[in-house]
This record gives C-alpha cells, sequence and structure tokens, in this order.
C-alpha cells in the first residue's frame, strides 16, 4: 500500500494514543492512556481481565468514542466515528470471539462491508477470485466456497486475518488469539505472524498469556486498572516480572498443595457415551478420581468438557455406561439427588447457569441447596434470619465485595460474581467438586483466592474436577491431567512429569501410546 | 472489625420508570382527545367524577376493579416465573362460562357451599383453556404469545355459540345463558347506594395470599429463582418444566376466577360480551406493578376508576370509552421501552447525585 | 362443479393477497434479526387511513397511499421503540397491535359514530384486463393490488439472493456484531427492515379495506397479521416458501367461507375458528428447528448502555 508522506505524517510511528480516557456509567476504563506502536513491530498489550486492553482497542478500532484524548495514525491526528474509519486507515482487528457467521460462506463473510458490486447486485465471484490471490500471497489455504461451520477453529482464525488483509490493512490488532488454539495451532500462528511481519505489517496482539508475550512480541505493554504501568523490551523482561506489574504485588497462583497419600477412589466414569442431538459428544469416555486428589481435564474448547461436567452432574443424562460416586450409581438420579450425594458443581458459565443476577447475594448463595433444613424455619418458609448468618460468613470467608448480603448480584464484578458461585459449592460439598473454568473472566487476586479453597478442599480429601482451557493452570493445579479430543479421553498423565508437548499432541488429537498410561 | 455497609441504596430507576409511563401515556391521550375535537381537561374531569364523585360512584369503582385484580394477579403470578400469559381474555371468558353453568345446573347445595363450588368450576374451565398453549409450550417449546393471542380469537367465537345454541337462555331476545340459581349468586357486601359483593375481599385475600407465597416459602423462592434465570434455576435442581406448566395453568385458573366472579357477581347470568377486555386490562397492570401483588391491586384500582369513568366522560363529554383499549396499547407500548427509560432517569438521578465514583 | 372450482381458486388467491404481502413484509423484518408481532397494528393501520384517503379524496389510489403510510408509521414507533432504543420486540410489538386497533376503533367512532366507516371507492377489479380472450373475465375480478403483489414477489426474491443489501440485511440478523465490526450501521439496516414490512403490511391492510372491501370495519384484520408471522416462520424467512404456507393459509380461509355459504349446517362461529385453529396447528407441526437461530434481541449502541 503505497502511502503519500502528508504534512505531519510520521512513517515510523504507526499508532500513537495519548491521553485516553473512557468513563462509562459505572467504571473508569482507561484512566489517561499513552500508548505508541512502532512500525513494523510486534506489541504485547498485556493486564488482567477487566485492565481496559480490550477497550483501549476497541476505541482504536472506532468502536467506542473516548470520553477523552486523541489518537495519531502515521503521525496525523484521526478522529473515529465507527469501525468505518479504522478500516479506511487500514487498521484491522481479530477479535477474540470470532466474528463469523456460520451459515454463510466464507467469501460472503469475508467481503461484507466491501462486497464487489454493481450497482446494487453482489458480484461473488469477484470478491472469491480477490481472496484466492491473497491466499497465495501470504501462503494462507483456505476455500471461499466453504461454509463457515464446516471449518475448524484455526481456519476460522485464518478466515479472520484474511478479513484484514482483504481489506488491505498494515495495522492488526488480535485480542487474546490464543485463547481456543491448541499448542500446535499457536506454533503455527507465530509462523503467520512472523510472516506478516515480514510483509511490512504492524502487530498488536492483546494477551493475558506471558508464554506468548514472550515468544513473540518485541515489545510489550502492561496496563493495570485503565492505567499504564510501563511498556518494555521484551527482551529485557521475564514473565514473573510482567505479572507482578499486571497485579501490582507478586502473586501466588495454585494454593498450596500438601504431599497427602492419594485415597480411595470417590469417582468413577465407565465407557460413558452422550450425544447431543445428532453429534456424539461423549464417545466412551472411562476416567476415576480418588480422594484428597485434583484431576485436571485439559483440551481445547467445545471437546466434550461442558457435556462431561453435567453429566456427571446430572443436568444431562448419559446415554449409555455408568457414573458412580463412592459405589453409588449417579446415573438417573436427580440434580438435587447428585447435590445431595455431595457434589459441588461450578458450571462453565456462571452468568447462565449459576446465578440469578437479579437476586441478592444471599438468595444466591443458598440456590440449589435452599431446601436445607439449616434455611428453613417451618416445613414449607425460608429462614431469613438463618440465610443471613449464613451469608456473611460465606462473604467474609470468601472475600466476596461488595460485603452487604442484600444487593443484587448483577452489581457484582466477574471475579465477585465467580467467587458466590464458588464459596455455594465448596462449602456445601462433602464428595466431589467440579470446577469447569473456574477462572474464566476473573481478575488474578479472585483466582488466587479460588486456586486456594480449591487445594485447601483437596488437602482436606475431597476430589476435585478441574476443567480448564489455560494449560498453565491445569498443570500448575493437577496431580493426575487427562486430555480430551472430540469427546474422547486421549490418555491420563501424571502432572509431575508430563510435558507440554505430550498434553500439546493429545490435544490435537494423536493418542497416547498403550503402556504411558499412568493409570494405577 | 465487621464493615457493614449502608442498607442496598434505592433503585430510583425502577420507581420512576412506571411514572413517567404513566404521565407520557396521559400526556398522549390529552393529544388525542384534543386531536377529536374534545377538551381534555373537561373530559378527565367528568372521568374522575364519574368514578369518585359521590360513595356510590366508588363503590362502583370498587366493583369494576375485582374481575381487572384478578386478571392482573393472573399476569403477574406468570410473570415472576418469567412467562407471561396473555390469553387470558379467552380463559376469563370460559371460566365465567363455567362458573355460570355449574350455578345453573347443580341443584339442590347451600349457598356455603354452591358457590365455592362455582367458582372452583371457573377456574378448572379457565384453567382447562389454558392447557392447550401450556402443552404446546412445556413439550414442543411453541412460542407462547401468538398461540394465546389464536386462543383469544377462537374464545370469543366459540363463546359467542354456546350462549346461542347449547346453552341459550329462554329469553331469544338477548345473548344470554339463562339466570343461575340464587344460591350461586354472590353475597353482597353492600347493596345501597350501588352493590358491592364479597369479590373484592376474595381478591384481597388472593392477593395477600401469592405475596406470602412468593416470598416466604421456599417454593415461592424457586418460582422467582425460575422467572430470574430459568436455565440457572434448572442447574440448582429445580424442577423448572413443572413451575412452567404450574404457572401457566395457576395463571388460567386466576383468569376464570376473574370471569367467575363477575359473572356470579356483577349480573345473574352468563352474557356474551360481558367483558369489555378484563383480560387485557391486566396485561399492562401486572407490568407496571412488576409483577407485585399488592402493586396490582392498587393498578387494578385505577383502571377500574378508568372504566367506569369513561362511560361518564363518553355521555357528557363526548369521548368514546374506546379510549380504554387506546390507554391499554400505549400503556404495553411504552412498557416495552423501559429500558430506555430507566436509562433516562439513571442518567437524571446520577445528574443530581453528580459523577459517578470509582 | 367446474364453476365452483374456478371460484374457490379465486377466493384462495383474494384471501391470500393480505397474508402473503405483509409475509414478505415480515420476512425482512425477521430476517433482520426484528421480530414484528405488530403486523396486525400495521395491517389495521393501513387498512383505516387507505379509507380515510379515499374518503377524503375519492381516489382509491391515493387511499392505498394514506395506507402505506399508516403501516410505515406503526412500523418506525416499533423500530424506534426495539432497535433504537433497545425495547423488549415482543412486547413492543403487542402494545402496537393493541394501540393500532383500539385507536383505528376509537377514531372510527370518533369520526363516522359508528363501527363501519361509510363507503368508499376502492379498487376491486381491474377491468382493463377483461379485454383479454378467454381468461380475462376471471383476471379482472382481481384487484390491481393483486397484480402489484406478484411484482413484490419477484423484486424481494430478488432482493434477497442478488443484492448486496440482501445480504447484508441477512448477516445482521445472525450476528449484528459482526456487521458492525465490518463498519456496517446495524441499526439503520433493521430500521429501513422494519419500515419495509411496515409499508407491505400497510398496502395489506389497505387492500383488505379497499381492496376487497369498500369499507372499514372494526378489527377487520381478523388475525392475519398474525397469520404472516407465523408463514415467516414455518417458511424459514424465505420468500418461496412464506408464499406457499400463506396460500395454504388462504385454502382454509376461502374454504371457513364456502361452508358459510353453502347449505352445511354448521354454526358460522364454529367455522369462523378455522383459520385460526389452522395457525396454531402450523405452530405444532413446525419441526423448523433452526440450525442458524436468528438472534431476535436488541443490540444496543454503545451509547445507550448503563
Amino acid at each position: 500500500m503505497l502511502l503519500l508522506l502528508q504534512e505531519g505524517q510520521n512513517m515510523e510511528i504507526a499508532v500513537e494514543m495519548s491521553g485516553i480516557t473512557m468513563r462509562f456509567p459505572a467504571v473508569l476504563a482507561n484512566d489517561s492512556v499513552d500508548f505508541m506502536v512502532q512500525r513494523g513491530e510486534v506489541h504485547a498489550l498485556v493486564g488482567e481481565n477487566g485492565a481496559g486492553k480490550t477497550t483501549l482497542m476497541n476505541i482504536l478500532y472506532g468502536l467506542y468514542a473516548p470520553t477523552a484524548g486523541q489518537i495519531k495514525i502515521w503521525g496525523k491526528e484521526q478522529c473515529f466515528n465507527s469501525a468505518v474509519d479504522a478500516i479506511r486507515l487500514g487498521i484491522g482487528m481479530v477479535h477474540q470471539h470470532f466474528m463469523l457467521i456460520p451459515s454463510l460462506s466464507i467469501v460472503d463473510n469475508i467481503s461484507l462491508g466491501e462486497e464487489p458490486r454493481r450497482g446494487v447486485v453482489y458480484r461473488r465471484e469477484e470478491a472469491v477470485l480477490r481472496i484466492k490471490r491473497l491466499c497465495a500471497e501470504y501462503e494462507i489455504s483456505l476455500d471461499p466456497q466453504a461454509v463457515v461451520s464446516d471449518v475448524s477453529l484455526g481456519t476460522q482464525q485464518r478466515i479472520e486475518i484474511m478479513k484484514a488483509l482483504y481489506r488491505q490493512a498494515e495495522i492488526i490488532i488480535l485480542d487474546e488469539p490464543t485463547a481456543v488454539l491448541t499448542p500446535q495451532e499457536i506454533d503455527d500462528l507465530g509462523v503467520m505472524l512472523k510472516k506478516l511481519k515480514s510483509m511490512g505489517k504492524t502487530i498488536i496482539i492483546i494477551t493475558h498469556k506471558l508464554k506468548e508475550v514472550i515468544d513473540f512480541s518485541d515489545r510489550v505493554t502492561v496496563l493495570r486498572r485503565g492505567k499504564i504501568v510501563s511498556t518494555v523490551n521484551t527482551k529485557d523482561t521475564t514473565a514473573d516480572e510482567i505479572t507482578t506489574m499486571m497485579v501490582g504485588r507478586s502473586v501466588h497462583l495454585g494454593g498450596n498443595k500438601t504431599r497427602i497419600t492419594k485415597g480411595v477412589e470417590v469417582l468413577r466414569l465407565d465407557h460413558v457415551h452422550y450425544h447431543d442431538g445428532r453429534i456424539e459428544k461423549l464417545k466412551d469416555v472411562s476416567l476415576t478420581i480418588h480422594s484428597g486428589e485434583i484431576l485436571g481435564i485439559a483440551g481445547i474448547d467445545n471437546s466434550g468438557q461442558k457435556e462431561l461436567t453435567e453429566v456427571i452432574a446430572g443436568v444431562r443424562k448419559p446415554d449409555k455406561g455408568s457414573i458412580t460416586l463412592n459405589g453409588q450409581e449417579l446415573t438417573g438420579k436427580t440434580i438435587s439427588d447428585i447435590k445431595e450425594e455431595g457434589v459441588g458443581f461450578i458450571p462453565q458459565d456462571r452468568q447462565i447457569s449459576g446465578l440469578a443476577l437479579g437476586m441478592s447475594i444471599q438468595e444466591n448463595l443458598i440456590m440449589g441447596y435452599h431446601r436445607k433444613t439449616a434455611y428453613r424455619s417451618r416445613k414449607l418458609l425460608l429462614d431469613k434470619a438463618g440465610i443471613g448468618r449464613d451469608a456473611d460468613s460465606k462473604i467474609k470467608s470468601f472475600d466476596i465485595r461488595p460485603d452487604h448480603p442484600e444487593i443484587l448480584a448483577r452489581t457484582l464484578s466477574g471475579g465477585n460474581q465467580q467467587k458466590i458461585v464458588v464459596s455455594r459449592e465448596i462449602s456445601n460439598a462433602s464428595q466431589l467438586i467440579i470446577a469447569d473454568q473456574p477462572s474464566r473472566g476473573v481478575d488474578i487476586g479472585a483466582t488466587e483466592l479460588i486456586h486456594q479453597k480449591l487445594v485447601e478442599a483437596r488437602n482436606s480429601g475431597m476430589a476435585v474436577l478441574l476443567v480448564s482451557l489455560e494449560l498453565d493452570e491445569v498443570m500448575l493445579l493437577s496431580d493426575r491431567i487427562a486430555v480430551i479430543y472430540d469427546g474422547q479421553i486421549m490418555g491420563v498423565l501424571d502432572s509431575e512429569t508430563a510435558t507440554r508437548e505430550q498434553i500439546g499432541l493429545m490435544m490435537a488429537g494423536v493418542k497416547m501410546e498403550e503402556g504411558a498410561d499412568s493409570e494405577k | 472489625m465487621k464493615n457493614k455497609t449502608k442498607k442496598s441504596p434505592i433503585d430510583w430507576a425502577k420507581i420512576l420508570s412506571p411514572v413517567f409511563i404513566i404521565l407520557i401515556a396521559i400526556l398522549i391521550t390529552s393529544i388525542l382527545i384534543l386531536a377529536i375535537g374534545c377538551h381534555p381537561l373537561e373530559a378527565y374531569h367528568y372521568m374522575l367524577l364519574g368514578a369518585f364523585g359521590s360513595f356510590g360512584a366508588l363503590i362502583n369503582t370498587i366493583s369494576k376493579m375485582v374481575p381487572i385484580a384478578f386478571a392482573g394477579l393472573a399476569v403477574a403470578i406468570s410473570s415472576r416465573a418469567g412467562i407471561f400469559n396473555i390469553g387470558l381474555e379467552g380463559q376469563l371468558l370460559f371460566g365465567g362460562l363455567g362458573a355460570a353453568l355449574a350455578g345453573l345446573y347443580i341443584t339442590g347445595l347451600p349457598a356455603l357451599i354452591h358457590i365455592p363450588v362455582c367458582l372452583v368450576a371457573g377456574m378448572i374451565s379457565g384453567m382447562l383453556y389454558a392447557l392447550l398453549p401450556t402443552i404446546l409450550y412445556v413439550k414442543k417449546g411453541v412460542g407462547l404469545l401468538v398461540v394465546h393471542i389464536m386462543m383469544n380469537s377462537i374464545a370469543k367465537l366459540l363463546i359467542t355459540y354456546l350462549v346461542s345454541v347449547p346453552f341459550a337462555g329462554d329469553n331469544k331476545m338477548i345473548a344470554a345463558t339463562n339466570p343461575v340459581q340464587d344460591s350461586a349468586r354472590l353475597p353482597y357486601l353492600l347493596t345501597s347506594p350501588n352493590k358491592l359483593t364479597i369479590g373484592i375481599l376474595i381478591v384481597i385475600t388472593t392477593a395477600c395470599i401469592m405475596w406470602f407465597y412468593l416470598n416466604k416459602t421456599t417454593s415461592g423462592y424457586e418460582l422467582r429463582a425460575c422467572g430470574d434465570n430459568m436455565e440457572a434455576a434448572r442447574f440448582a435442581g429445580i424442577k423448572t418444566k413443572w413451575y412452567q406448566a404450574g404457572v401457566l395453568l395457576a395463571s388460567g385458573a386466576l383468569a376464570g376466577l376473574a370471569g367467575s366472579v363477575e359473572v356470579l357477581g356483577t349480573y345473574d347470568r352468563f352474557y356474551d360480551g360481558f367483558s369489555p377486555g378484563f383480560g387485557f386490562d391486566g396485561i399492562p397492570i401486572a407490568m407496571l406493578a412488576n409483577g407485585n401483588p399488592f402493586g396490582v391491586l392498587v393498578g387494578a384500582f385505577l383502571f377500574g376508576a378508568l372504566r367506569i369513568g369513561s362511560l361518564n366522560m363518553q355521555i357528557k363529554a363526548g369521548v368514546s370509552t374506546e379510549i380504554v383499549s387506546v390507554i391499554q396499547g400505549i400503556l404495553i407500548t411504552l412498557i416495552s421501552a423501559q429500558y430506555i427509560l430507566r436509562f433516562a432517569s439513571n442518567k437524571l438521578v446520577n445528574k443530581q447525585k453528580g459523577e459517578v465514583t470509582q | 362443479m367446474n364453476g365452483i372450482i374456478v371460484a374457490m381458486l379465486i377466493a384462495i388467491l383474494r384471501l391470500s393477497v393480505p397474508v402473503i404481502i405483509t409475509g414478505l413484509g415480515n420476512m425482512f423484518s425477521v430476517r433482520a434479526g426484528v421480530m414484528n408481532l405488530s403486523a396486525e397494528g400495521m395491517m389495521i393501520s393501513g387498512a383505516f387511513c387507505a379509507v380515510l384517503g379515499s374518503y377524503f379524496t375519492g381516489n382509491p389510489w391515493v387511499g392505498v397511499l394514506c395506507g402505506i403510510l399508516g403501516g410505515v408509521i406503526v412500523g418506525a414507533i416499533h423500530s424506534l421503540i426495539s432497535v433504537e432504543f433497545g425495547g423488549i420486540q415482543n412486547i413492543s410489538g403487542l402494545g402496537l397491535n393493541m394501540l393500532a386497533t383500539g385507536l383505528t376503533a376509537f377514531l372510527c367512532r370518533s369520526m363516522f359514530g359508528t363501527a363501519f366507516s361509510p363507503t368508499v371507492a376502492s379498487i376491486q377489479y381491474t377491468r382493463i384486463l377483461s379485454n383479454i380472450p378467454v381468461i380475462g373475465n376471471v383476471l379482472a375480478q382481481l384487484s390491481p393490488i393483486f397484480y402489484i403483489m406478484i411484482l413484490l414477489f419477484l423484486i424481494c426474491c430478488f432482493i434477497v439472493d442478488k443484492t448486496v443489501i440482501g445480504l447484508r440485511m441477512n448477516a445482521v440478523g445472525f450476528h449484528p456484531q459482526m456487521v458492525e465490526t465490518a463498519g456496517i450501521d446495524v441499526w439503520k439496516l433493521k430500521h429501513i427492515s422494519v419500515l419495509i414490512c411496515g409499508a407491505l403490511a400497510g398496502l395489506s391492510g389497505a387492500y383488505l379495506s379497499i381492496g376487497q372491501l369498500n369499507t372499514f370495519m372494526d378489527s377487520m384484520t381478523m388475525g392475519k397479521g398474525m397469520l404472516a408471522v407465523i408463514a415467516v416462520q414455518m417458511g424459514k424467512q424465505k420468500p418461496q416458501r412464506t408464499v406457499i404456507i400463506a396460500l395454504i393459509f388462504g385454502f382454509f380461509d376461502a374454504l371457513q367461507l364456502r361452508i358459510q355459504i353453502s347449505s352445511i349446517a354448521i354454526a358460522p362461529e364454529l367455522v369462523q375458528t378455522i383459520p385460526y385453529l389452522v395457525g396454531i396447528i402450523a405452530l405444532a407441526l413446525d419441526t423448523s428447528k433452526n440450525a442458524a437461530p436468528r438472534l431476535l434481541n436488541p443490540y444496543l449502541k454503545n451509547k445507550y448502555k448503563f
């Protein structure tokens, strides 16, 4: 793309954001942020959940108008009214949750907004040609006529990048690009980024995964609570240093695991099958968990983890196979019965399945256990005083803020909302805790506490099933690690000896060789 | 040291938006009255006179409020569970017919037993008419709104047929059944200056029972959880399908009760067309009251006043009684926009408080 | 026998027109992700405005334009509330239905004193076609609006399949956020789709009052707007399927009229329930569990979030 040098243009500074402030009615997302990206570099923007990184980039992409501050692109000040302006200036954004319409073809998804046309008529064939040319130029493989719902997540990400290239973007923003990729796909992404860089593109990556920061970026900027902490050269810093900058103090994730001998078998799954509609989600799954043990489930998103946790908790009924808790058959029991057997369940999406946002904190703290005698006065009535006392103790022990039990759950932050669910389930469970992505969308402080509580439960003899998309979390917390791919258990490893590569291969579908199984 | 923070802040937005809605509705109605060449203030004057002008008028208003309150409670209970029953009008008509038939054909019972029997018959009729949409919704996921709207239209036609052919009264000049037996008629609290039956006591009791159920019992808690987040309630082990079906049927029963109380109280037989749209009055009332049973009573009182007053308004100021349907429509349309009204009132409240602090 | 079949066919065509036209309009609205239960209100508004237009000018074509305008006004309110202000679509639709029905009834009584308007100039027949040999007499019995409808159908198919705006309106119903990030004004697209729906439903209402008859009656839409909503849902928002289902509804409507005027001894009210029952049965049978569901929720502008 030829850029004619205009008055005041500076070809070395791709993006310069000065004094950017973004004030929402309830929160100050960005506070006087100064952010600068040089031409041709890969710049990582890091911070924990809620630090303001995505907001800052949404402003750069024209989706939000900042409350104050100015933006210069290539040295010239610009005003953004919508994404159209950003696209026109050569900025492209690949969002964390893909902006793709599954039922439409790849070519329609890419060309939407820039459709080649003759009058009102849409000339799809021209778009197909253009995409094929770009694919050859950037060494990406895509079939424009395919339908998006038929292709893999890695391919979908390539479609997203192609969208930016189709619009001749020179500055590409990637928001949490590795969240849904296997370790191998992450390596492929690294290769792609190198290629883009060699073609002269400037890249900004938003991430909270430090491995990617160290591996891919040239410089890194850290945000904390909406303010810039600092900008450093990647080779001059370490992951721990960056974490401390992100949180403001040194953080210890992973709880304190004590050395305990593995206890008796608590949960056993035998040849469990489950299908949802016409798709088989769990194929012949067999697992065991013992008391005093954390079994971590690693795998890319949508490999059957959700169905696995829900089948154990009784939310879904398996088609075949058996699930036993301490020898007692769970399949066929109702959700309440299973809870009564001592199984706690922290579901994957707290806002959809875990909380009633319009009800108070204390009403949420009893949900699922509200029939317990502790909460009742006479047979049918609720004991408000008793519920209140219980809520106060839970709020204290899990540091839920704000700490008034009668305010609505809706007003709490993601981390505090999750703490409600976690405190409820851990307090009431006695045999097994199922935790599905317990730290997703949760700030580091709350994550630290949740890890601590899960490990405490394990230390005291409970069995814990942990599902997470963050491989680091799984490796940190688990005693044993099972990898799930496409509804099947690829293998189970001892966490002390497992390597990233081993797990990565299994996450991508390569089954572990027989005999290497650590199931003893 | 325990830091007991202050009581949860009053949600001003929640209180202001119904007030906004009513004010805007009054404004639009006034413009409409002007448009047809009448004077709004004069019209309102006659309306208020008709509703509250004398003790007799007040009695009439209270009397009129009864079926509307039942309809409102019917919508309220379903809305607390997160579903809307708008098929009230049809259920109300069938309920009234059921009660009338029980009052006609069951003989030899003393009033003390006959009246409850008739009311129960009415409730069951209303519930039965709600059965088909309920099954379609709970079992097959068919959208309730459209089915209920169809059912309402069907009900009007069926009732007209039933009253003019199989159950027609001996008096062929009017479209009605025969008069019910005396033992089925609701006793009066007052007979002069105007009639007021015990219907008002029944509806207030029902509201109290509903309030108690929702806020104090375990089952009421489960219902409210369903209303807030059906999926989370399911994960918590609450039997959501039972509550959905149960609340829709209970709602139908209450609508049936509305029809029964009106037929056995205000009239002495089932007249075709006795309901000018009570079922539809219940909807905006329950929405404005946010499902609170006592709020529904207040709203029903206001609507009763509207209905009685509009008769006087038509005679004295020449404004057709159809205006009540218009007001229903305005209210419901405005209620749907409540998000933006809450946004506006939130902004207003924050302006008063100064900038939002971190 | 032959005569009855021809009469039935003409009746089906005549009676399907309102549901087809409203269905096509509703199709655009739902495609763009806006549920429109106010179709009935748009139709009755169109019916009344059409009569007013014809009444005051004596020209039925002015009436048609007024009818379209009447539908557009209702559509504009619905769009303002549901699209712009993030309101609850179903309740807005319902409320506008009641409002339009009540308002037209109120105005009719206030202006004309009864529930019927006086008769006005209408366009029930297309006399120029009667010159065509053989079928001319049959063709002439259909209103010009019928022929406009055929043209509209072809235009709708063209827009949906071949145009850029058709692609965009379709995309916005699946994933408005995606369309926004592509730099397109999501709200403008939605507004346009609802206004198109209003215009078509208004035209359909005009047909009811001055294309089939020559007067306005209180509540004359008789559930046809709802049937159009059902037709769009069952037809998976595709124009061809929507029209077929609308024709099936038209068949049952023609059937119930024929039964009423024949010598079969069933009470008229029972027969009149047939179209509504067919609607409910259609919904019950509708197993179109969409693999690609439309996002029928409000999509808020950032400036309205709090």
